[in-house]
């Protein structure tokens, strides 16, 4: 595969600051994101994605350092450019009082590259009637609303923040088949902000794992699977000092048996135990879901005396 | 022209292994079992990625994987069909992958301590699947 080139990136960061008072919510990014497919972006809370976002869409400055999206400067994006990108968050912020025909109508007064069978094939996946208002929508019914609104515009880049976050299994499942398989999805590229790793196992050609501000991993998911592995060891009396393990995400004892979960380490691990005293030794790949949260544990701050 | 034949197979997400392993895994065992026979129409990339609620790229890749094995062939504008088999590994691969099932089996029982001979009953018992097709 060859390198993208400036124009096929639809974000991109340089060095991209933010403080807050005395703490960087991002501390000098370097992120290119690739036009075209599912980009899952996934960190633990205060990971810096809200942030970004805000920078990104033009909502808050940077403190230092440079945002664009879509090869515009973030921070002078005209009407047209942000008629563009598409962003659907969690709270499908709609007015509750006016009506689904009615909202429709505005939007597609908006936007001029409208697109009403875009519309029609999201929207069929649900119960939702023109004259109902949108007060009167469950959760998911509002969900599926915005997702059929946002995919009209025809944006180029599509941004959902957690978009499925207090739906119910069916209604989950109706929103993923309607961004997965439509037509109008299937032409932008999407970011997919999410905890849940059920979710970006089915949907993520891509993994980008922020942390404390800065970019950890970008790599298909099934290959940063791959760097984590979960080695179990017979260790009698105290094990190494973690400081010392190379590699190390996560250790716990548990039934006298020590359990290490360790990234980027080939079968040398099993001598480096085998030399802390290891009577024997196993390991085992763990899944997604495990390694990312392993990984984001890591740096997680624990009180002094656990 | 043929129909497509349904391809019932399960996916988990939380499993060490990546979806599209364990498509690749599903689809190889339908193989081998002779549930699928040689010649019948896979589901389109689209269409499985749409039975298991995944990412259509994730099947793609599965896909490619299993034609790149020789288990499946394309063809052109029609669609993928199940191969008609030939030794799709070299000896020595084949030996090794061979090696690596039966050491991972063997440490498996070892950790039920079950006995031999009755595991090697239900070992024959559980490849008796694939005797339809023995000839490879």
């Amino acid at each position: 595969m060859t390198e993208p080139t400036p124009s096929e990136y639809v974000i991109q960061t340089e060095a991209l600051c933010k403080r807050y008072g005395a703490k960087l919510a991002l501390d000098h990014l370097d992120l290119r994101i690739a036009s075209g497919r599912i980009h899952a972006i996934v960190g633990a809370n205060g990971a810096g994605k809200s942030t970004l976002f805000r920078i990104l869409l033009g909502f808050l400055p940077p403190s230092s350092g440079r945002a664009s999206i879509l090869g515009r400067d973030s921070q002078h994006l005209t009407p047209t450019d942000r008629g563009r990108i598409g962003f659907v968050n969690e709270e499908h912020t709609l007015p509750n009082w006016m009506r689904v025909a009615a909202v429709t109508a505005m939007q597609r007064h908006h936007y001029p590259r409208w697109d009403q069978r875009a519309f029609d094939e999201v929207i069929g996946h649900y119960h939702v009637l023109p004259e109902q208002k949108v007060g009167q929508l469950s959760r998911g019914e509002r969900a599926g609303f915005n997702l059929a609104l946002t995919l009209a515009q025809r944006p180029e880049l599509l941004v959902l923040d957690e978009p499925t976050l207090g739906l119910d299994v069916v209604a989950k499942r109706a929103f993923l088949e309607s961004l997965l398989y439509s037509n109008a999805a299937g032409q932008c590229t999407v970011i997919y902000c999410s905890h849940q790793m059920e979710e970006v196992e089915r949907v993520a050609d891509n993994l980008i794992i922020l942390e404390r501000g800065h970019l950890m991993n970008m790599s298909a998911p099934d290959d940063f699977c791959a760097r984590v592995m979960h080695w179990v060891a017979d260790i009698p009396f105290a094990g190494p000092a973690p400081a010392s393990v190379p590699g190390l995400l996560q250790v716990q004892r548990i039934d006298g048996l020590h359990h290490y979960l360790v990234l980027d380490q080939d079968e040398d691990f099993a001598d480096f135990l085998k030399a802390s005293g290891a009577r024997s030794v196993q390991s085992m790949p763990v899944s997604l879901d495990r390694a990312v949260n392993g990984f984001l544990a890591k740096n997680h701050a624990v009180p002094a005396a656990a | 022209m043929a129909r497509t034949q349904a391809l019932l197979i399960q996916i988990a997400t939380g499993d060490p292994r990546p979806i599209s392993k364990q498509i690749v895994d599903g689809v190889r065992m339908k193989i081998a079992t002779g549930e699928l026979a040689v010649g019948a129409q896979l589901p389109s990339v689209r269409g499985l990625a749409q039975q298991l609620t995944i990412n259509p790229n994730t099947v793609a890749k599965a896909y490619a994987e299993l034609t790149g094995e020789g288990w499946l062939e394309s063809r052109q504008g029609l669609g993928l069909y199940v191969a008609t088999p030939r030794q799709r590994l070299s000896n020595a691969e084949r030996d090794r992958r061979m090696d690596e099932a039966v050491q991972g089996f063997v440490h498996e029982v070892a950790a039920l301590d079950y006995p031999p001979e009755r595991a090697l009953s239900r070992l024959e018992r559980a490849l008796r699947v694939l005797a339809p097709k023995k000839t490879a």
